[in-house]
């Protein structure tokens, strides 16, 4: 029985399980731009600015989430120190707008020194596995922002203020960061933009590495994969996403601070996807949103916001073990699934075309 | 041509050592091209051991591996995949978390040129090809879209050989793949890698004597980390030292 040569299958390509769900999140990410739409449109409307900057920081806290995603969902590695990465990029996104105002300047600076520091940073984490990957993690977070909140050219434990507001031009149009419905807008688009990137690479060969990481590790390397290269190229891949979404920071409060790095945004980002939905990078989006309002509600009506966020983590934990999505997507993915071959047939079809 | 080609796998004077534990010691052999070179030996011969030291899984102490006359002693696995080495392992080692088809394909994406790294997966028109492939040659179609963790025990070792196969191995390492099976599952099994070798070295570790002699062309046999004899199946079985160490009171 000689193995016959590869065939090539015509027709249309099928989706399997895996593209199919990530299809249910792209779905998931639509109805959000719809609704972002609507709220710049209504808020703008009203003249409102409270809702959409507390949206916008919503967005911008989605990204840091979507990171932690990439890593904990994906590639099965355990961040507790992704607000590192968030932090650099606010601070050298706010260094820059100090010294030139310019939005694209400012996005630059802060992804190439995100990529350094994720470069330094992966090499060191990624020496260990499992739990000692996540205190390293934490602990280089936690040295970066005691580093920072000593250095007076960073403006210490006060952080720097006085950051410009500046103009975003985008082709045509121009939108200042100071204009509450327009800046939500801005968000909204590298969130999309990050989300489309993350979500494409992880549906191809490349990213399939980096899932069966999470899936077996021990069986990678028997694959004809290098897994340091693998966890490497997830983590400077989350860094930059969490180091953009940062870059956003200063723009919408106008000032950074060495809280920005500290392990309560870490250990939220965490929650947040947890809530949301582990390894569906659309769920902790949506964990993102409602966390941020949560807190926001919550907050002005008691101090203890962080009870209610704690039992909230607790309970999806126990009860919610895909998070909020995991409700939603498989039922998408089975949907979208009935509009393709069904993958049993598809995989049937590809095994006797 | 002159001269002779080198052996498609030849082990020199390997070994390793656990603290005092010399769980490989001093082994040399080759594997003829597209033969079946079995390894046996009782429980904690050091016969995984030598596959992991060949599969690049553990660096040997001491002694040599050679791919076609190559030097690749202390690889890294991923490079002596690329080289046409592939293994399987005696303690099921699956994604079973991932459906039998994305198993085999995970496995079967390295055939793609590296281009294709960064495109869409449902683009890998080599991979798809070679996952319907195996699907059919290692009768797991009608379980493609199952996930590996669901599948019997006996499926689960036919798609852990499948896994190992999807690269299109020169050399395929199998660590007791019928371990554990049912006696007909045995006897496909045994087919199967029967005729794997029509085309792909196999250096096999089986525990089932009555296999060992019906598949092997040439058999090696392990003790106590140490090679105590090799040569074709017949001439083992009868020599007196194996029969002691081994078969026992045979
Ligand atoms: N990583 C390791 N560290 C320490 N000792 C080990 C290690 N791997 C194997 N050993 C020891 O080396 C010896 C050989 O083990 P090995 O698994 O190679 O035996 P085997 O011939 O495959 O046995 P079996 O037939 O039971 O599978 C055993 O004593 C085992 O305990
Ligand atoms: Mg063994």
């Amino acid at each position: 029985m000689p193995e016959r040569p590869a065939r090539s299958f015509p027709g249309r390509p099928v989706a399997d399980r895996l593209s199919l769900s990530m299809r249910a999140s792209h779905l998931l990410v639509v109805l959000l731009v719809v609704a972002g739409l609507a709220l710049a449109a209504l808020g703008s409307a009203l003249g409102d600015t409270f809702y959409l900057r507390l949206a916008t920081e919503a967005l911008i806290y989605a990204g840091l989430a979507l990171s932690v995603d990439i890593l904990l969902g994906y590639t099965g590695l355990l961040s507790l120190g992704q607000a590192l990465y968030f932090g650099i990029g606010a601070y050298v996104s706010a260094l820059t707008l100090m010294a030139v105002p310019s939005f694209w300047l400012a996005l630059l600076a802060a992804s190439g020194a995100t990529l350094v520091a994720a470069l330094i940073g992966g090499v060191i984490a990624n020496r260990v596995r499992g739990v000692y990957f996540a205190l390293i993690t934490f602990g280089l977070a936690q040295v970066v922002a005691k580093v920072v909140y000593n250095t007076r050219e960073l403006g210490a434990s006060d952080g720097m203020i006085g950051v410009p507001v500046v103009e975003v031009p985008l082709g045509p149009f121009h939108v200042s960061t100071g204009s509450a419905p327009g800046f939500l807008l801005v968000a909204l688009a590298l969130l999309v933009l990050l989300y489309a990137v993350s979500a494409y690479l992880l549906d191809t060969p490349f990213g399939r590495v980096l899932i069966a990481l999470k899936a077996n590790e021990r069986r990678v390397a028997f694959l004809g994969y290098s897994t340091w290269r693998a966890r490497m190229a997830a983590y400077v891949l989350a860094a930059l996403v969490a180091g953009l979404s940062g870059a956003l920071y200063p723009m919408l409060r106008g000032f950074v601070s060495p809280e920005l790095l500290y392990f309560q945004v870490s250990g939220n980002a965490v929650i947040t996807v947890v809530v949301g939905g582990v390894g569906t990078l659309v769920g902790p989006i949506y964990g993102a949103i409602l966390l941020t309002v949560l807190k926001s509600v919550i907050g002005s009506w008691t101090e203890h916001q962080l009870i209610v966020i704690g039992v909230l983590f607790m309970a999806s934990v126990l009860f919610l073990p895909q998070g909020l999505i995991g409700l939603l997507r498989p039922r998408l993915a089975r949907w979208l699934g009935r509009a393709e071959p069904p993958p049993a047939k598809a995989a049937e079809a590809e095994a006797r075309p | 041509m002159t001269g002779q080609t080198p052996p498609v796998l030849a082990v020199e004077r390997l070994g390793i050592a656990f603290g005092g534990l010399r769980a490989v010691d001093d082994v040399s052999f080759e594997a003829g091209r597209n033969r079946i070179t079995t390894v046996i030996g009782p429980n904690g011969a050091g016969k995984t051991t030598l596959f992991n030291l060949i599969s690049g899984a553990l660096r040997p102490n001491s002694g040599h591996v050679r791919i076609d006359g190559r030097e690749v002693t202390g690889a890294a696995p991923a490079a002596l995949l690329r080289l046409g080495l592939a293994r399987s392992f005696q303690i099921t080692n699956l994604f079973f978390g991932l459906t039998v088809a994305e198993n085999l394909r995970l496995a079967a994406q390295v055939l793609e040129p590296t281009v294709r790294a960064f495109l869409p997966v449902r683009r890998a028109r080599v991979a798809r090809a070679r996952v319907g492939e195996l699907l059919e040659r290692f009768g797991l179609a009608a379980k493609a879209a199952e996930l590996a963790g669901n599948l019997s025990h006996g499926e689960q070792r036919r798609l852990e050989i499948a896994v190992a196969m999807a690269s299109r191995p020169r050399i395929l390492l199998l660590d007791e793949p019928t371990q554990g099976m049912s006696h007909g599952d045995t006897e496909d099994t045994a087919a199967l890698i029967r005729a794997l070798a029509a085309d792909v070295t196999i250096l096999l570790i089986e525990h089932d004597i009555g296999l060992v002699m019906s598949l092997s062309h040439h058999v090696v046999v392990m003790h106590q980390g140490g090679k105590l004899a090799e040569g074709p199946p017949e001439a083992v079985r009868a020599n007196p030292a194996v029969q002691a160490a081994y078969f026992g009171h045979a």
